[in-house]
Protein backbone atom coordinates (compact mmCIF):
# COMPACT_ATOMS: atom_id res chain seq x y z
CA UNK A 1 0.00 0.00 0.00
CA UNK A 2 1.56 3.46 -1.15
CA UNK A 3 2.41 6.05 1.91
CA UNK A 4 -0.12 8.27 0.95
CA UNK A 5 -3.14 6.11 1.33
CA UNK A 6 -2.17 4.77 4.68
CA UNK A 7 -1.79 8.41 5.50
CA UNK A 8 -5.07 9.25 4.16
CA UNK A 9 -6.78 6.05 5.53
CA UNK A 10 -5.25 6.72 9.69
CA UNK A 11 -6.06 10.68 9.14
CA UNK A 12 -10.22 9.17 8.34
CA UNK A 13 -9.94 6.75 11.27
CA UNK A 14 -7.99 9.68 14.01
CA UNK A 15 -11.30 11.77 12.57
CA UNK A 16 -13.95 9.19 13.14
CA UNK A 17 -12.19 8.13 16.27
CA UNK A 18 -12.16 11.25 17.76
CA UNK A 19 -15.81 12.19 16.64
CA UNK A 20 -17.18 8.70 18.05
CA UNK A 21 -15.67 9.42 21.53
CA UNK A 22 -16.40 12.90 21.79
CA UNK A 23 -19.77 12.29 21.11
CA UNK A 24 -20.27 9.05 23.47
CA UNK A 25 -17.90 9.22 25.73
CA UNK A 26 -16.65 13.12 26.06
CA UNK A 27 -20.13 15.52 25.63
CA UNK A 28 -23.08 15.82 28.01
CA UNK A 29 -24.10 12.29 29.02
CA UNK A 30 -27.20 11.35 27.42
CA UNK A 31 -29.50 11.75 30.38
CA UNK A 32 -31.60 14.40 32.19
CA UNK A 33 -32.42 13.34 35.27
CA UNK A 34 -29.34 15.09 37.27
CA UNK A 35 -27.45 18.41 37.09
CA UNK A 36 -24.27 16.08 35.89
CA UNK A 37 -26.55 15.51 32.44
CA UNK A 38 -25.93 19.69 31.77
CA UNK A 39 -22.69 19.64 31.40
CA UNK A 40 -19.82 17.69 29.45
CA UNK A 41 -17.98 15.34 31.27
CA UNK A 42 -14.80 16.83 29.31
CA UNK A 43 -14.74 20.28 28.90
CA UNK A 44 -14.81 21.66 24.79
CA UNK A 45 -15.77 18.23 23.77
CA UNK A 46 -17.80 19.77 20.74
CA UNK A 47 -15.08 21.51 19.78
CA UNK A 48 -12.91 17.73 19.62
CA UNK A 49 -16.00 16.27 17.23
CA UNK A 50 -15.45 19.47 14.94
CA UNK A 51 -11.99 18.64 15.31
CA UNK A 52 -12.47 15.40 14.12
CA UNK A 53 -14.70 16.65 11.02
CA UNK A 54 -11.84 18.69 10.36
CA UNK A 55 -9.17 16.14 10.29
CA UNK A 56 -11.50 13.30 8.55
CA UNK A 57 -11.98 15.63 5.39
CA UNK A 58 -8.49 17.61 5.51
CA UNK A 59 -7.33 13.49 4.06
CA UNK A 60 -9.24 14.49 1.07
CA UNK A 61 -6.59 16.88 1.05
CA UNK A 62 -3.58 15.25 1.58
CA UNK A 63 -4.46 12.38 -0.73
CA UNK A 64 -4.88 14.54 -3.45
CA UNK A 65 -2.07 17.04 -2.80
CA UNK A 66 0.60 14.29 -1.94
CA UNK A 67 3.03 12.97 -3.83
CA UNK A 68 3.65 8.96 -4.26
CA UNK B 1 -6.81 49.08 -13.75
CA UNK B 2 -5.15 46.31 -16.79
CA UNK B 3 -1.67 45.53 -16.90
CA UNK B 4 -0.51 43.65 -20.69
CA UNK B 5 -0.07 40.80 -18.64
CA UNK B 6 -3.80 40.30 -17.05
CA UNK B 7 -5.67 40.19 -20.22
CA UNK B 8 -4.22 36.74 -21.19
CA UNK B 9 -6.00 35.12 -18.37
CA UNK B 10 -9.53 34.17 -19.20
CA UNK B 11 -13.15 35.05 -18.25
CA UNK B 12 -11.91 38.20 -17.76
CA UNK B 13 -10.31 37.83 -14.13
CA UNK B 14 -8.10 40.22 -12.86
CA UNK B 15 -9.34 42.55 -14.88
CA UNK B 16 -12.09 45.20 -13.63
CA UNK B 17 -14.03 47.17 -16.35
CA UNK B 18 -16.41 50.41 -15.07
CA UNK B 19 -19.18 48.08 -14.96
CA UNK B 20 -17.64 46.01 -12.41
CA UNK B 21 -16.14 49.07 -10.48
CA UNK B 22 -19.92 50.20 -10.12
CA UNK B 23 -21.08 46.47 -9.12
CA UNK B 24 -18.41 46.79 -6.51
CA UNK B 25 -19.17 50.07 -5.50
CA UNK B 26 -22.79 49.30 -4.98
CA UNK B 27 -21.97 45.88 -3.00
CA UNK B 28 -19.71 47.49 -0.77
CA UNK B 29 -21.91 50.35 0.20
CA UNK B 30 -24.59 47.72 0.67
CA UNK B 31 -22.12 45.71 3.11
CA UNK B 32 -20.95 48.98 5.13
CA UNK B 33 -24.85 49.70 5.63
CA UNK B 34 -24.90 46.37 7.37
CA UNK B 35 -21.60 47.17 9.85
CA UNK B 36 -23.52 50.01 10.05
CA UNK B 37 -26.32 48.64 11.85
CA UNK B 38 -24.37 46.25 13.52
CA UNK B 39 -22.16 48.67 15.48
CA UNK B 40 -25.16 50.43 16.79
CA UNK B 41 -26.54 46.91 17.49
CA UNK B 42 -23.42 46.17 19.45
CA UNK B 43 -23.73 49.97 20.98
CA UNK B 44 -27.37 49.86 22.29
CA UNK B 45 -27.74 45.77 22.84
CA UNK B 46 -30.37 43.92 21.48
CA UNK B 47 -32.72 46.53 22.07
CA UNK B 48 -32.08 47.75 19.18
CA UNK B 49 -33.42 45.18 17.22
CA UNK B 50 -37.33 44.36 17.57
CA UNK B 51 -36.72 41.49 19.19
CA UNK B 52 -38.32 40.90 22.73
CA UNK B 53 -38.23 38.12 25.16
CA UNK B 54 -41.15 35.80 25.23
CA UNK B 55 -44.11 35.79 27.35
CA UNK B 56 -44.37 38.34 29.97
CA UNK B 57 -42.54 41.12 27.07
CA UNK B 58 -44.61 39.86 24.40
CA UNK B 59 -42.32 39.46 21.48
CA UNK B 60 -40.27 37.19 19.95
CA UNK B 61 -36.54 36.24 20.62
CA UNK B 62 -35.77 34.28 17.29
CA UNK B 63 -36.59 37.32 14.42
CA UNK B 64 -35.76 37.95 11.10
CA UNK B 65 -32.02 37.11 11.59
CA UNK B 66 -32.32 33.44 12.57
CA UNK B 67 -35.11 33.29 9.32
CA UNK B 68 -32.14 34.32 7.67
CA UNK B 69 -29.99 31.73 9.15
CA UNK B 70 -32.49 29.31 8.31
CA UNK B 71 -32.56 30.77 4.56
CA UNK B 72 -28.60 31.18 3.98
CA UNK B 73 -28.38 27.79 4.91
CA UNK B 74 -30.80 26.60 2.74
CA UNK B 75 -29.58 28.09 -0.05
CA UNK B 76 -26.34 26.36 0.30
CA UNK B 77 -27.74 23.67 0.05
CA UNK B 78 -28.23 22.83 -3.48
CA UNK B 79 -25.13 24.47 -4.30
CA UNK B 80 -22.98 21.66 -3.30
CA UNK B 81 -25.95 19.16 -4.33
CA UNK B 82 -25.68 19.97 -7.94
CA UNK B 83 -21.94 20.13 -7.96
CA UNK B 84 -21.62 16.39 -5.88
CA UNK B 85 -24.73 15.34 -8.54
CA UNK B 86 -22.44 16.21 -11.27
CA UNK B 87 -19.43 14.58 -10.18
CA UNK B 88 -20.93 11.35 -9.04
CA UNK B 89 -23.51 10.98 -12.47
CA UNK B 90 -21.14 12.98 -14.51
CA UNK B 91 -23.84 15.44 -15.78
CA UNK B 92 -21.39 17.36 -18.99
CA UNK B 93 -24.53 20.25 -19.29
CA UNK B 94 -24.13 21.24 -15.94
CA UNK B 95 -20.11 21.25 -15.70
CA UNK B 96 -20.83 24.76 -16.61
CA UNK B 97 -22.49 25.83 -13.62
CA UNK B 98 -20.81 22.98 -11.00
CA UNK B 99 -17.91 25.59 -9.98
CA UNK B 100 -19.85 28.64 -9.18
CA UNK B 101 -22.94 25.92 -7.30
CA UNK B 102 -19.83 25.16 -5.22
CA UNK B 103 -18.81 28.84 -4.66
CA UNK B 104 -22.66 29.83 -3.58
CA UNK B 105 -22.56 27.17 -0.87
CA UNK B 106 -19.66 28.12 0.73
CA UNK B 107 -20.40 32.12 0.40
CA UNK B 108 -24.37 31.06 1.81
CA UNK B 109 -22.56 29.10 4.45
CA UNK B 110 -20.70 31.99 5.61
CA UNK B 111 -23.65 34.65 5.50
CA UNK B 112 -26.04 32.30 7.78
CA UNK B 113 -22.94 31.59 10.21
CA UNK B 114 -22.92 35.25 10.41
CA UNK B 115 -26.35 35.88 10.54
CA UNK B 116 -26.06 33.56 13.70
CA UNK B 117 -23.41 35.45 15.33
CA UNK B 118 -25.79 38.90 14.57
CA UNK B 119 -28.30 37.34 16.56
CA UNK B 120 -25.75 37.41 19.80
CA UNK B 121 -25.71 40.09 21.83
CA UNK B 122 -22.41 38.55 22.72
CA UNK B 123 -21.21 36.82 19.73
CA UNK B 124 -17.83 35.58 21.31
CA UNK B 125 -19.31 34.17 24.47
CA UNK B 126 -21.61 32.48 22.19
CA UNK B 127 -19.20 31.23 20.05
CA UNK B 128 -16.68 29.96 22.99
CA UNK B 129 -19.89 28.55 24.85
CA UNK B 130 -20.75 26.61 21.76
CA UNK B 131 -17.55 24.72 21.63
CA UNK B 132 -17.27 24.19 25.44
CA UNK B 133 -20.82 23.10 26.37
CA UNK B 134 -22.58 22.05 23.55
CA UNK B 135 -24.60 19.13 23.83
CA UNK B 136 -24.58 16.68 21.20
CA UNK B 137 -28.54 15.79 22.31
CA UNK B 138 -29.41 18.88 21.21
CA UNK B 139 -29.96 19.57 17.09
CA UNK B 140 -28.42 23.07 17.50
CA UNK B 141 -25.52 20.53 18.55
CA UNK B 142 -25.86 18.91 15.04
CA UNK B 143 -26.97 21.77 13.04
CA UNK B 144 -23.60 23.98 14.07
CA UNK B 145 -21.50 21.28 14.24
CA UNK B 146 -22.49 19.58 11.28
CA UNK B 147 -23.52 22.53 8.89
CA UNK B 148 -20.46 25.49 10.01
CA UNK B 149 -17.70 23.03 10.47
CA UNK B 150 -18.44 20.16 9.15
CA UNK B 151 -20.62 20.94 5.56
CA UNK B 152 -19.13 24.06 5.04
CA UNK B 153 -15.29 22.25 5.88
CA UNK B 154 -16.45 19.65 3.54
CA UNK B 155 -17.52 22.38 0.57
CA UNK B 156 -13.96 24.20 0.94
CA UNK B 157 -12.38 20.85 0.39
CA UNK B 158 -14.31 19.84 -2.29
CA UNK B 159 -13.88 23.44 -4.13
CA UNK B 160 -10.01 23.39 -3.50
CA UNK B 161 -10.10 19.73 -5.03
CA UNK B 162 -12.02 20.72 -8.19
CA UNK B 163 -9.79 23.68 -8.65
CA UNK B 164 -7.03 22.75 -8.31
CA UNK B 165 -6.79 21.88 -12.56
CA UNK B 166 -7.37 25.35 -13.33
CA UNK B 167 -5.81 26.75 -11.30
CA UNK B 168 -2.30 24.52 -12.69
CA UNK B 169 -3.29 25.82 -15.99
CA UNK B 170 -3.63 29.48 -15.01
CA UNK B 171 -0.13 29.13 -13.11
CA UNK B 172 1.58 28.31 -16.44
CA UNK B 173 0.83 32.24 -17.58
CA UNK B 174 2.14 35.40 -16.37
CA UNK B 175 -0.05 37.77 -14.20
CA UNK B 176 -0.25 39.00 -10.73
CA UNK B 177 -1.52 36.42 -9.51
CA UNK B 178 0.59 33.47 -10.68
CA UNK B 179 2.20 32.99 -6.76
CA UNK B 180 -1.60 32.18 -5.84
CA UNK B 181 -2.06 30.15 -8.58
CA UNK B 182 0.38 27.99 -7.79
CA UNK B 183 -0.03 27.66 -4.46
CA UNK B 184 -3.64 26.74 -5.07
CA UNK B 185 -2.43 24.52 -7.74
CA UNK B 186 0.26 22.47 -5.15
CA UNK B 187 2.02 20.86 -8.23
CA UNK B 188 -1.03 19.42 -9.85
CA UNK B 189 0.28 17.87 -13.04
CA UNK B 190 -1.98 16.77 -15.51
CA UNK B 191 -1.44 13.41 -15.62
CA UNK B 192 -3.82 9.89 -15.72
CA UNK B 193 -2.42 9.54 -12.14
CA UNK B 194 -3.38 12.66 -10.79
CA UNK B 195 -7.09 12.64 -13.04
CA UNK B 196 -7.64 8.79 -11.53
CA UNK B 197 -6.93 10.79 -8.42
CA UNK B 198 -8.52 13.66 -8.25
CA UNK B 199 -11.89 11.50 -9.75
CA UNK B 200 -11.55 9.11 -6.46
CA UNK B 201 -11.28 12.33 -4.01
CA UNK B 202 -14.69 13.99 -5.70
CA UNK B 203 -16.20 10.75 -6.34
CA UNK B 204 -15.83 9.95 -2.50
CA UNK B 205 -16.43 13.72 -1.23
CA UNK B 206 -19.67 13.38 -2.92
CA UNK B 207 -20.63 10.39 -1.36
CA UNK B 208 -19.68 11.81 1.79
CA UNK B 209 -21.41 15.61 1.61
CA UNK B 210 -24.47 14.00 0.31
CA UNK B 211 -26.14 12.56 3.23
CA UNK B 212 -24.25 15.25 5.21
CA UNK B 213 -26.39 17.49 3.98
CA UNK B 214 -29.13 15.89 4.11
CA UNK B 215 -28.98 14.83 7.85
CA UNK B 216 -27.70 19.08 8.60
CA UNK B 217 -30.81 20.15 6.98
CA UNK B 218 -32.42 18.13 8.74
CA UNK B 219 -31.13 19.08 11.95
CA UNK B 220 -32.07 21.96 10.67
CA UNK B 221 -35.49 21.24 10.90
CA UNK B 222 -35.53 19.73 14.01
CA UNK B 223 -34.23 22.81 15.83
CA UNK B 224 -37.84 23.47 15.51
CA UNK B 225 -39.81 20.32 14.62
CA UNK B 226 -38.82 18.78 17.67
CA UNK B 227 -40.17 21.53 20.47
CA UNK B 228 -42.83 20.38 21.65
CA UNK B 229 -44.05 23.24 23.31
CA UNK B 230 -44.72 25.41 20.38
CA UNK B 231 -47.85 25.12 18.31
CA UNK B 232 -46.24 25.09 14.77
CA UNK B 233 -42.74 23.95 15.25
CA UNK B 234 -43.77 20.23 16.66
CA UNK B 235 -44.26 18.25 13.28
CA UNK B 236 -43.22 15.60 11.70
CA UNK B 237 -42.82 17.18 7.75
CA UNK B 238 -40.50 20.05 9.28
CA UNK B 239 -37.49 18.37 8.31
CA UNK B 240 -37.96 16.97 5.03
CA UNK B 241 -39.78 20.39 4.23
CA UNK B 242 -36.32 22.04 5.46
CA UNK B 243 -34.41 20.12 2.76
CA UNK B 244 -37.04 20.43 0.17
CA UNK B 245 -37.49 24.26 0.25
CA UNK B 246 -33.69 24.42 0.64
CA UNK B 247 -33.43 22.77 -2.45
CA UNK B 248 -35.80 25.14 -3.97
CA UNK B 249 -34.36 28.30 -3.01
CA UNK B 250 -30.66 26.94 -3.77
CA UNK B 251 -31.25 25.70 -7.10
CA UNK B 252 -33.35 29.34 -7.74
CA UNK B 253 -30.15 30.88 -6.76
CA UNK B 254 -27.99 29.10 -8.96
CA UNK B 255 -30.21 29.28 -11.80
CA UNK B 256 -29.94 33.46 -11.36
CA UNK B 257 -26.34 33.24 -10.70
CA UNK B 258 -26.05 31.20 -14.09
CA UNK B 259 -27.99 33.35 -15.85
CA UNK B 260 -25.90 36.62 -14.92
CA UNK B 261 -22.29 34.31 -15.12
CA UNK B 262 -23.26 33.70 -18.42
CA UNK B 263 -24.55 37.28 -19.72
CA UNK B 264 -21.65 38.79 -18.14
CA UNK B 265 -18.39 36.57 -19.30
CA UNK B 266 -20.44 36.18 -22.83
CA UNK B 267 -20.49 32.49 -21.95
CA UNK B 268 -23.98 31.01 -23.18
CA UNK B 269 -21.84 28.61 -25.46
CA UNK B 270 -20.20 27.17 -21.57
CA UNK B 271 -24.06 27.52 -19.97
CA UNK B 272 -26.23 26.47 -22.49
CA UNK B 273 -30.10 26.41 -22.38
CA UNK B 274 -30.05 22.53 -21.41
CA UNK B 275 -28.13 23.27 -18.15
CA UNK B 276 -31.03 25.46 -17.26
CA UNK B 277 -33.78 23.30 -18.59
CA UNK B 278 -31.69 20.70 -16.24
CA UNK B 279 -32.12 23.01 -13.45
CA UNK B 280 -35.77 24.17 -14.15
CA UNK B 281 -37.19 20.73 -14.14
CA UNK B 282 -35.26 20.31 -10.91
CA UNK B 283 -36.18 23.42 -9.35
CA UNK B 284 -40.20 22.42 -10.89
CA UNK B 285 -40.10 18.75 -8.78
CA UNK B 286 -38.52 20.35 -5.91
CA UNK B 287 -41.35 23.30 -5.71
CA UNK B 288 -44.37 20.60 -6.24
CA UNK B 289 -43.06 18.13 -3.70
CA UNK B 290 -42.86 21.17 -1.01
CA UNK B 291 -46.51 22.64 -1.82
CA UNK B 292 -47.66 19.20 -1.06
CA UNK B 293 -46.19 19.31 2.18
CA UNK B 294 -47.57 22.79 2.58
CA UNK B 295 -50.97 21.36 2.01
CA UNK B 296 -50.82 18.54 3.97
CA UNK B 297 -49.32 20.76 7.19
CA UNK B 298 -52.38 23.20 6.55
CA UNK B 299 -55.01 20.40 5.71
CA UNK B 300 -53.39 18.98 9.36
CA UNK B 301 -53.45 21.83 11.52
CA UNK B 302 -57.06 23.42 10.46
CA UNK B 303 -58.95 19.97 10.29
CA UNK B 304 -59.72 19.57 13.89
CA UNK B 305 -56.94 22.10 15.66
CA UNK B 306 -56.61 22.70 19.25
CA UNK B 307 -57.14 26.22 20.99
CA UNK B 308 -53.66 27.37 20.66
CA UNK B 309 -53.27 25.88 17.18
CA UNK B 310 -56.10 28.01 15.96
CA UNK B 311 -54.60 31.14 17.57
CA UNK B 312 -51.75 30.78 15.04
CA UNK B 313 -52.87 29.46 12.07
CA UNK B 314 -56.12 32.09 12.29
CA UNK B 315 -52.81 34.56 12.57
CA UNK B 316 -51.19 32.89 9.41
CA UNK B 317 -54.32 33.14 7.25
CA UNK B 318 -56.40 35.70 8.11
CA UNK B 319 -54.62 37.50 10.61
CA UNK B 320 -51.29 39.98 10.77
CA UNK B 321 -49.17 36.90 8.85
CA UNK B 322 -52.05 36.52 5.94
CA UNK B 323 -50.11 38.98 3.95
CA UNK B 324 -46.98 36.98 4.28
CA UNK B 325 -48.27 33.68 3.91
CA UNK B 326 -50.55 34.26 0.72
CA UNK B 327 -47.95 36.11 -0.53
CA UNK B 328 -45.76 33.40 -0.37
CA UNK B 329 -47.71 30.62 -1.42
CA UNK B 330 -48.48 32.69 -4.45
CA UNK B 331 -44.58 32.83 -4.78
CA UNK B 332 -44.25 29.24 -4.96
CA UNK B 333 -47.49 28.33 -7.12
CA UNK B 334 -46.84 30.67 -9.79
CA UNK B 335 -43.15 29.71 -10.13
CA UNK B 336 -44.82 25.90 -10.06
CA UNK B 337 -47.18 26.47 -12.71
CA UNK B 338 -44.69 28.96 -14.94
CA UNK B 339 -42.51 25.80 -14.76
CA UNK B 340 -44.83 22.83 -15.29
CA UNK B 341 -46.17 25.28 -18.41
CA UNK B 342 -42.49 25.56 -20.17
CA UNK B 343 -42.02 21.44 -19.09
CA UNK B 344 -45.27 20.54 -20.89
CA UNK B 345 -44.71 23.27 -24.12
CA UNK B 346 -41.04 22.12 -24.22
CA UNK B 347 -40.75 25.60 -24.59
CA UNK B 348 -37.88 26.79 -22.26
CA UNK B 349 -37.29 30.23 -22.13
CA UNK B 350 -34.11 31.37 -19.48
CA UNK B 351 -35.86 35.01 -18.64
CA UNK B 352 -38.92 33.34 -17.92
CA UNK B 353 -36.28 30.70 -14.95
CA UNK B 354 -34.81 33.92 -13.78
CA UNK B 355 -38.09 34.99 -13.02
CA UNK B 356 -39.30 31.94 -11.50
CA UNK B 357 -36.38 31.57 -8.99
CA UNK B 358 -36.62 35.53 -8.08
CA UNK B 359 -39.83 34.76 -7.00
CA UNK B 360 -39.14 31.03 -5.52
CA UNK B 361 -36.45 33.20 -3.22
CA UNK B 362 -38.89 35.42 -2.22
CA UNK B 363 -41.16 33.21 -1.44
CA UNK B 364 -38.59 31.17 0.63
CA UNK B 365 -37.40 34.07 2.87
CA UNK B 366 -41.54 34.75 3.90
CA UNK B 367 -41.71 31.10 4.37
CA UNK B 368 -39.18 31.14 6.65
CA UNK B 369 -39.80 34.07 8.22
CA UNK B 370 -43.16 32.13 8.80
CA UNK B 371 -41.58 29.32 10.49
CA UNK B 372 -39.35 31.27 12.81
CA UNK B 373 -41.91 34.46 14.01
CA UNK B 374 -45.56 33.35 14.47
CA UNK B 375 -44.86 30.22 16.58
CA UNK B 376 -43.60 32.57 19.15
CA UNK B 377 -45.87 35.56 18.78
CA UNK B 378 -49.07 33.41 18.67
CA UNK B 379 -47.81 30.05 19.72
CA UNK B 380 -48.37 30.23 23.49
CA UNK B 381 -49.05 27.48 25.74
CA UNK B 382 -48.84 29.76 28.64
CA UNK B 383 -51.46 32.52 29.27
CA UNK B 384 -49.58 35.39 28.22
CA UNK B 385 -51.18 37.61 25.81
CA UNK B 386 -50.54 37.84 21.85
CA UNK B 387 -47.20 38.56 20.99
CA UNK B 388 -45.78 40.96 18.36
CA UNK B 389 -42.75 41.11 16.52
CA UNK B 390 -41.73 43.89 13.28
CA UNK B 391 -37.71 44.10 13.04
CA UNK B 392 -36.35 47.31 13.34
CA UNK B 393 -34.15 49.63 10.61
CA UNK B 394 -31.27 47.50 12.14
CA UNK B 395 -31.94 44.28 11.67
CA UNK B 396 -32.76 45.37 8.23
CA UNK B 397 -29.56 47.02 7.51
CA UNK B 398 -27.25 43.87 8.37
CA UNK B 399 -29.66 41.60 6.54
CA UNK B 400 -28.64 43.99 3.66
CA UNK B 401 -24.87 44.43 4.33
CA UNK B 402 -24.91 40.41 4.64
CA UNK B 403 -26.36 40.78 1.24
CA UNK B 404 -23.91 42.83 -0.24
CA UNK B 405 -21.28 41.16 1.72
CA UNK B 406 -22.40 38.06 -0.68
CA UNK B 407 -22.24 39.93 -3.64
CA UNK B 408 -19.19 41.00 -2.78
CA UNK B 409 -17.70 37.39 -2.32
CA UNK B 410 -18.85 35.94 -5.13
CA UNK B 411 -17.45 38.89 -7.41
CA UNK B 412 -14.06 38.94 -5.91
CA UNK B 413 -14.28 34.88 -6.58
CA UNK B 414 -14.98 35.97 -10.24
CA UNK B 415 -12.01 38.24 -10.67
CA UNK B 416 -9.70 36.04 -8.83
CA UNK B 417 -10.60 32.88 -10.40
CA UNK B 418 -12.60 31.04 -13.36
CA UNK B 419 -16.31 30.86 -11.98
CA UNK B 420 -16.89 28.67 -14.87
CA UNK B 421 -14.61 25.22 -15.30
CA UNK B 422 -11.61 26.16 -17.58
CA UNK B 423 -12.02 23.70 -21.13
CA UNK B 424 -8.70 22.38 -22.46
CA UNK B 425 -6.31 24.88 -23.53
CA UNK B 426 -9.01 27.62 -22.48
CA UNK B 427 -6.24 29.11 -20.33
Amino acid sequence: MKRSTIVTWTMIAVGVVLMVVSYFFLATPWCNTAVECSNPRVPFAPAIFVLGVLIAFSSAVYYAVAKD
Amino acid sequence: MTTATDTQLPQGIGRLSRGWIAFFLGAAVLFAFGIVGYIYEQGQGMVATGMRDLGAMQGATWGLYIAMVVYFIGVSFAGVTVAALIRLFDIEKLKGVARMAEVLTIVALVLGALAILVDLGQPLRGIVNLFRYGRPQSPFFGTFSLVVSGYLFASLVYLYVTSRPDAARLAQRPSRLQGLYRWIAAGWEDTPEQRAKDRRVTFWLAITILPLLVVAHSTLGFVFGLQVGRPGWFSTLQAPAFVTLAGVSGIGHIIVLAAIVATVLKAKDRIRLDAFIWLGRFLMVLLFVYLYFTIVELLTTMYQPTEHEKVLSDALLRGEYAWIFWGSLAGLAIPALMLAWMALTRHWRVSWLVVASILVNLAAIGKRYLIVVPSQTHGQLLPYGIGSYSPSWVEYAVVIGLFGLGALAIGAFMKLFPIIELEEGEA
